[in-house]
């Protein structure tokens, strides 16, 4: 095949993807020519930039139909290759952005609008680009682009002392794990001589101890975008400095982004045994890690946003578990897919039901904000409690299957001598603690509280989002094959 | 096919959802549809109890057959994923045998007979209590018709949701919002463990190259065909998750908290029927399909557990004066004979045990039921002050109490004796030393239970005049009027009856189940005698 057909074929499959970028690159110019000053509206402004990027995404999801069937597999010489994986990774992106944007609908900072929505949507074109990289090049790209106008972001939507802090934060530790993911990219590159995934992919049992290295190198730099211990320490900071609809895009897109380059680096099978008997342990390890302290720094808080930070790591160290299944090919890939999607309808369900809770003028920055909520705003309160019922994992919710399938994927490795089911204890356990704290949160929610001042302001899209995701996350649990 | 087996969930569920969606927070108007909810689902379990009594024995070579099934194709749900190349499917197998059928049966007379009495036991938000315990009875049931290991787990941890909100939304003890945490968490740190012995259940074909499976029937029967079946540590996760819901000893402790927080209405579900799950998960799973790790590494530890709950549950049960704690603690001493009778392993303990679950479930719930009645005429009721001379006032409530303390201190002729001499028999036959040590807690079990008795029901007139405490409040005119009301003390007589009759006849009400449990010890009697050769000891001199 020609070069010419390759790149041809690379934009059509692609087209979701460049359609959210150049809608994104226009509202960031369409700034020029919209009123600032204190004398424009904001309210239709508001809504005609929410209803742009909305378009945009319709746009680019009617697309993804009418591109053709993916002739899946077959471009894999060129810096894409579309298999079911970057199908997935586009499917997470669009559940994403279409709550994100609803949630932003009434959120965003006034005076930054098209910027804020550029952004949003440039994030989220990173993630296709992503899950369909078959090239470093391409693949270092796709990351860039989701952070960068990450940084933008932290900056505008919030100015004051500690929407600054966590700009800088997320910025300075980013710039250090890019760092390092470079770095590792450097040692892949010069361990195999070419850039193209496939190729080192085939290289990866060459029994060279630097391949090891790089790899491990490599995931040093996405552990900062999936929040694993010991790249966690902006989590807290950042959730808690921004606004809730920020922390609920910062808990969701960097995380698909980071655990679908993974999967597309170590995860598709066929990590030889040198390298394997070095990046499992690691996994497993930086799994227990990451889970146990998300889970025990959770307990202690009084924040609610730190609180769903530390959530938000324990859950990485779940999906670090399903990883580790993936990579020993014990199950495929849609166990992380589901996971995401499961994960995305009840963490930023939570996240869309306090941003509602604060659009009504009520508090949502500690637990005890929350008491009584129940009597003061009931519609949110039922999302909050089927959110918070999906994290602990219990039946009749999304959040069941996304256990149960990591529990399948980890016992299904049956080795004498492994680790897995002592992982698959210690995650239940880690649930359980999980539960202890989500409970408390859940139980804040009925007490009695003296205060009982009914929120009556009404915000129509941050109601739809949290609707969209509490009917997702209990229907997820019916029909859990459409999770995919 | 059989369609009495989903609508035995479907049917509360139905009502229940149908309440809450309709009642509004402070009417009765949707009470009604509740208690008609309930009859209905108490018929459909005696219907099922005559399907599974007048059903031709099953086929099939497995520990588990049940005699009616319900195993649609069209509900066989794919999981987006493949493990182990295979892709992974939950199909939905429901179905019924004499233990189900006889669970079954227990879960309706006493959800049923809950609701009833709850119309007048529960004051604030009544139809929105009656629709929880709705949803609680319609995952109860699904919990013993499932045939598959993943409808099982997850009826059996729905359970909970409408559990918590139960003991927390309505519970008039001392902090229902811990108990209920404590209560979940406790019963989630067993059974999110099990579930991954649950998964390694499922996949053990795998291994032998055979397709993995979640099907009971299927299970079982490899189980029986290659008796070294399932790793050693799948036993104890099973025993962890049943052990903390039945609460077996160490892990016992959310059992008297919740009990003394929730309402003693509620309580009589936990009581008589959600703490059967974890024994009921005991001879549905771990003993028809880890038999081998379980004959080899807990029989005798578990056994000895249950032994010393008789002891240590009936010594506390005297040391306590809050009658809520003396009920808990009873109902924890009551649940090691059961306990018991299933590590025996052989006919007469697993026949014994079965009986006595539903026994216990009658009596148990009975007794937390008078205790509601009581709370709600006097206020808590300690056993600190004595001679309160109930008796006088309340003589209906009085004649029920006594009955039902008797049936629970195993009398012969009432139910309790029956279930409790053929699981310590049963267990004679294994290890002569337990057997010792739970016939000590017989007696003290009639001790605590002719405390009860005498210091609630007799010595006064009942009008506090020994104790000046109640005087204020109770005018001797209002002491007739009081008594128990028709519609209070008819679920009571019809329970007694039952427990009468089962005493009486107890190898009529047996036959339901006898096939059942002979099925399961007719594997395990072998290997228990094969790994423990020297416990039989006591019986064959």
């Amino acid at each position: 095949m020609d070069t010419l057909q390759v790149i041809k074929n690379s934009a059509a499959h692609l087209s979701p993807a460049i359609a959210l970028l150049i809608g994104g690159s226009l509202l960031m110019c369409a700034s020029i020519f919209f009123r600032s000053g204190v004398k424009r509206d904001v309210h239709n402004q508001r809504n005609l930039f929410a209803v742009l990027s909305m378009v945009t995404l319709v746009v680019a999801v009617l697309l993804s139909f009418y591109r053709g069937t993916p002739q899946l597999d077959k471009y894999d010489v060129g810096l894409f290759r579309f298999d079911s994986g970057a199908l997935a990774a586009e499917r997470l992106a669009f559940l994403g952005g279409f709550i994100l944007i609803l949630m932003s609908w009434s959120t965003a900072p006034a005076t930054r609008l098209c910027e804020y929505y550029g952004c949003l949507l440039v994030m989220l074109s990173a993630i296709p680009i992503v899950g369909a990289s078959n090239d470093l090049v391409s693949l270092f790209l796709g990351l860039e682009l989701l952070s960068i106008p990450t940084y933008v972001m932290l900056g505008i939507v919030k100015t004051d002392n500690t929407g600054a802090e966590a700009a800088l934060k997320y910025f300075m530790l980013s710039a250090f794990a890019s760092c390092f993911f470079l770095l590792g990219l450097s040692y892949l590159y010069g361990v195999v001589g070419s850039t193209n995934l496939t190729v080192i992919q085939s290289d990866y049992d060459n029994g060279k101890r630097l391949m090891a290295l790089a790899l491990l190198l490599v995931m040093c730099g996405l552990s900062f975008r999936i929040t694993a211990v010991p790249f966690h320490f902006y989590a807290p900071d950042v959730f808690d400095g921004t606004t809730v609809t920020l922390a609920g895009i910062m808990s969701y897109l960097p995380k698909v982004a980071g655990f679908v380059a993974l999967v597309r680096l170590i995860g598709t099978g066929g990590l030889g045994e040198s390298a394997s008997s070095v990046i499992i342990p690691v996994l497993l390890t930086c799994a227990a890690i990451t889970m146990c302290v998300g889970n025990f720094l959770a307990t202690a808080q009084n924040n609610l946003r730190r609180l769903l930070a530390y959530s938000s790591v324990a859950h990485t160290g779940y999906l670090l578990l399903a990883l580790v299944a993936l990579v020993r090919q014990d199950a495929d890939a849609n166990v992380l897919y589901s996971y995401l999607a499961a994960y995305a309808a009840m963490t930023l369900g939570m996240f869309a039901c306090l941003g509602e809770i604060e659009a009504a003028g009520g508090n949502s920055h500690l637990i005890g904000d929350l008491t009584g909520m129940f009597y003061r705003r009931p519609a949110a309160t039922i999302g909050l409690t089927v959110s918070l019922i999906s994290l602990i994992g219990l039946p009749l919710t999304a959040g069941f299957w996304a256990k149960f399938m990591v529990f399948a994927g980890i016992v299904a490795d049956n080795r004498a001598g492994s680790w897995s089911i002592f992982m698959a204890v210690l995650m239940a356990f880690n649930a359980v603690i999980a539960a202890g704290y989500y409970w408390r949160v859940l139980s804040t929610l009925f007490e009695k509280n003296a205060a009982k001042t009914p929120l009556r302001v009404f915000r129509p899209s941050l109601f739809f989002a949290y609707t969209i995701c509490t009917v997702l996350t209990i229907v997820w649990f019916f029909v859990p094959a459409i999770m995919r | 096919m059989n369609y009495l087996l989903p609508s035995l969930i479907l049917v509360p569920l139905a009502a229940s959802v149908v309440i809450l969606l309709l009642g509004n927070n402070r009417g009765k108007a949707m009470v009604p549809v509740g208690v008609v909810a309930s009859i209905i689902t108490l018929l459909l379990s005696i219907a099922l109890v005559f399907q599974v009594h007048n059903a031709p024995a099953a086929e099939g070579s497995g520990t588990i057959a049940p005699k009616i099934l319900f195993e649609p194709q069209a509900l066989s749900i794919a999981l987006p994923i493949s493990v182990a190349k295979q892709p992974v499917r939950w199909q939905l197998i429901l179905g019924a045998d004499g233990i189900s059928a006889l669970l079954v049966l227990l879960t309706g007379i006493i959800g049923c007979f809950t609701i009833v009495l709850a119309t007048k036991q529960i004051e604030t938000r009544t139809s929105q209590y009656i629709a929880l315990m709705l949803a609680s009875i319609s995952m109860l049931m699904g919990v013993f018709v499932s045939m598959d290991l993943v409808s099982f787990y997850v009826f059996f941890e729905a359970v909970l949701i409408p559990l918590i909100l139960l003991i927390n939304g309505w519970g008039n003890g001392e902090n229902p919002l811990s108990a209920s945490r404590k209560f979940l968490l406790f019963t989630l740190a067993g059974s999110i463990p099990m579930v991954i012995g649950l998964i390694a259940l499922a996949m053990a074909p795998a291994a032998s190259g055979q397709p993995s499976t979640i099907s009971f029937m299927e299970l079982s029967k490899l189980a029986a065909e290659t008796p070294i079946h399932g790793s050693n540590w799948v036993v104890w996760l099973l025993l962890l998750g049943f052990g903390i819901k039945l609460a077996i000893l160490p892990l016992h402790t959310w059992l008297p908290t919740t009990y003394a927080a929730a309402h003693p209405n509620t309580t009589s579900l936990i009581a008589s029927v959600v703490a059967k799950l974890g024994l009921y998960g005991i001879i549905r799973i771990v003993i028809p399909l880890t038999s081998h790790s379980l004959i080899t590494e807990a029989q005798l530890l578990i056994g000895a557990l249950g032994a010393i709950a008789i002891v240590y549950g009936a010594l506390v049960a005297l040391s306590k004066s809050n009658l809520r704690e003396v009920l808990a603690y009873s109902s924890l001493s009551h649940v090691g004979f059961i306990t018991l009778g299933l590590m025996s392993l052989n006919s007469e303990g697993l026949s014994g045990a079965t009986l006595q679950m539903f026994n216990h479930g009658l009596i148990t719930a009975s007794m937390f039921w008078i205790l509601a009645m009581l709370e709600q005429r006097r206020g808590p009721v300690s056993l600190a002050t004595e001679n309160q001379g109930l008796a006088g006032q309340y003589p209906k409530l009085a004649v029920l109490l006594v009955f039902f303390t008797l049936a629970g201190a195993g009398l012969p002729g009432l139910n309790g004796f029956v279930g409790e001499l053929l699981a310590m028999s049963g267990m004679m036959r294994v290890s002569g030393t337990i057997v010792t040590i739970a016939v000590l807690g017989t007696v003290l079990g009639a001790w605590y239970a002719l405390r009860i008795v005498q210091r609630v029901l007799f010595g006064g007139n009942g009008n506090g005049q020994h104790h000046g405490h109640h005087h204020a409040h109770h005018q001797p005119e209002m002491s007739t009027a009081l008594d128990l009301r028709p519609l209070e003390w008819q679920p009571l007589v019809v329970v007694a009856f039952l427990c009468l009759y089962i005493g009486v006849l107890p190898q009529r009400s047996m036959k339901l189940f006898q096939a059942d449990t002979d099925r399961i010890s007719k594997v395990t009697e072998p290997a228990v005698k094969a790994a423990h050769p020297n416990t039989d000891q006591l019986v064959s001199k």
